[in-house]
């Protein structure tokens, strides 16, 4: 029986699916403390490797890109059919089709996505820091619609190749597909509004969870609590470049990196979809 | 179709209907026979089921889209199915991978995800997640003169031995080039895909070899080696985790059997984590770390 069990945390890197995915880690278990960043409740990101050779039975080293593609919606479908839960699945690929008009991530067994946006000026400063790239090089891949992970082919990357596309190619990929509801949370508001944009998400979710235990998963799921984590625990998401990846998390830190030419290459590449999401004004001015 | 080659690999007999270039030609009574064939199109009664894969507690059956269907039985029989020509090396790749996994465990022995090279007397098994440097760091060991056992799958038999596999390597392209190896006259795995088959017949261990340390390689995201011996459940739980397709095993009946067996070896060896800088990743440098830090002598 097809089970509409899963949740795909969707976002363009550095846009704020950790936080989430601590919240709700925190929301679902309740635990007194805390819970661990190294332990949370989404449990393999869905470009996985191990998961796709295990599920499969095949070496994923093995198979082309297109071959891997194709069982890729398989192995969601086998997890999903296993799960007597709901199953949360971050991803960083974006939204596309296969052969046949088959989407990659199959609707028969999505509850929704839950797509976390975050101004592309701030996604920059942070992925730059991260992949310790400098911010030029980073700018052309905000900029590239073929820009992907993994997508090497003379060499075996840890995880399966994902194609992510422009920033804005990303945010339209997942926002304006019509197969499985989608839910826009921007990471500015999960700041500025913290309450009343984690409920909006839980009711989406359908989890049924009252005003006070939300407070209680936004207040353990503090930056501080998960920075104070990283720096005695290390995170194991961590890139090795970067010294930390609860960096500072912060709105317009981007004013502190980019000069005027930086900004305009990515502002008038992405006018519309930033106007669209509220980071420009209609008169092109940023909001943030 | 009457001709038959015989072969020996994993310490097993094994004769084919077809050429199996990458086996040491053998003879004797076989303990496998591989033919071409019909495969069934379902299994009944299954208790493992993949997305490409059926099992039951002695039969197996997986699909490989374009390339072939396979079907083994009894840990005796292998029947491949497919609309190509020839066995060629793709239809090759997988029977020397998956589904000679799956035999192994109908078998009972304990198929490692991981390369075995050869130290003094015995063997150490350098296992981790695909993508960690297990072929990549065996090949190294080579390069420095140890004898090789197996890449990719390393079988421990029932007297707790390692059991040579067959003399050949699959390495990338990167790989290749860190090692200064030439991949002019090698040959690729697949059309699409930069890995290539390296031959090392000249430094493959032909007898089995008494298991004695098994090494778990991890990525870190911080500078530096280290490594921790295991104990307990993690050992358990190690081992287990690192069986090649641990998922075919066929039903829980069949996994007691293999918890068994894993059981009787866990006490006759060492198992370490060692942990690496998740990149760069400086394959002869990590090789001589652990050849210094565990005393490993030729």
């Amino acid at each position: 029986m097809v089970k509409k069990n899963v949740i795909w945390l969707a976002s363009y890197p550095k846009s704020g699916n950790t936080w989430f995915r601590v919240f709700l880690t925190n929301l679902l278990y309740e635990t007194i403390d805390p819970a661990n960043i190294n332990d949370l409740a989404e449990a393999s990101i869905s470009s996985s490797r191990k998961v796709f050779d295990d599920y499969t039975g095949l070496s994923s080293s093995d198979l082309s890109f297109d071959e891997i593609d194709k069982l890729r919606p398989e192995v969601y479908k086998l997890q999903s059919n296993e799960s007597n839960e709901l199953l949360f699945k971050k991803v960083h690929d974006k939204f596309y089709l296969l052969d046949e008009n088959k989407p990659l991530f199959p609707p028969e067994i999505s509850l929704g996505v839950i797509y976390l946006i975050r101004n592309p000026l701030d996604v920059l400063v942070s992925f730059a820091y991260h992949s310790a790239k400098p911010v030029d090089k980073m700018i052309s891949s905000l900029n590239n619609p073929h820009f992907a992970f993994c997508d090497k082919n003379d060499k075996l990357q840890n995880q399966l190749r994902q194609i992510i596309g422009s920033w804005s190619d990303h945010v339209q990929s997942w926002t304006e597909q019509k197969q499985i509801p989608v839910l826009v949370i921007r990471y500015e508001d999960m700041i500025l509004d913290t309450f009343e944009t984690f409920k909006k998400a839980v009711l989406f979710l359908k989890i049924e969870k009252n005003d006070e235990q939300i407070k209680k998963a936004i207040h353990k799921s503090d930056f501080k609590i998960l920075s104070e984590q990283e720096k005695e625990q290390g995170f194991k998401e961590k890139m090795i470049k970067s010294k930390y990846f609860f960096r500072k998390g912060k709105i317009g830190d981007w004013e502190n990196y980019l000069d005027e030419k930086m900004k305009n290459e990515i502002v008038e590449n992405h006018k519309d979809i930033m106007i669209k999401f509220g980071y420009l004004d209609s008169n092109s001015h940023l909001i943030f | 179709m009457n001709q038959h080659f015989t072969y020996k690999a994993f310490g097993l007999i094994i004769r084919s209907q077809f050429e199996i270039p990458e086996f040491i030609v053998s003879e004797g009574v076989p303990d496998v026979e591989i033919k071409i064939g019909t495969v069934p199109d379902q299994l009944i009664r299954v208790t493992r089921k993949g997305v490409k894969f059926q099992a039951t507690k002695n039969e197996f059956l997986i699909d490989v889209d374009n390339v072939a269907k396979y079907y083994v039985k009894n840990g005796c029989e292998i029947i491949i199915e497919t609309n190509r020509d020839n066995v060629d090396k793709e239809v090759r790749l997988f029977l020397l991978g998956s589904v000679f996994g799956a035999l192994f465990l109908q078998r009972g022995l304990i198929p490692i995800h991981g390369s075995a090279i050869k130290f003094g007397n015995s063997a150490c098994i350098f296992s981790g997640i695909s993508g960690v440097g297990k072929s990549s760091l065996a090949a190294s060991f080579i390069k420095k003169g140890f004898p090789f056992l197996a890449d990719d799958i390393s079988v421990i038999d029932n007297n707790m031995h390692v059991v040579p596999g067959f003399p050949n390597i699959k390495l990338w392209k990167d790989v290749l080039d860190k090692l200064d190896i030439n991949d002019e006259n090698l040959n690729e795995i697949r059309p699409e895909i930069k890995k290539y088959h390296l031959p090392v017949d000249t430094f493959f261990s032909k007898e089995p070899l008494l298991i004695d340390t098994f090494f778990i390689i991890n990525p870190k995201n911080t500078p530096g080696y280290e490594y921790e011996e295991l104990t307990g459940l993690q050992k358990f739980n190690a081992v287990k985790s690192n069986t090649y397709r641990y998922r075919f095993v066929g039903g829980l009946e069949k996994q007691l059997d293999h918890f068994q067996v894993l059981n009787k070896l866990l006490p006759t060896i060492k198992v370490y984590r060692i942990s690496r800088p998740q990149s760069p990743i400086m394959i002869d440098e990590f090789a001589q770390y652990i050849i210094d830090t565990f005393k490993l002598n030729g």
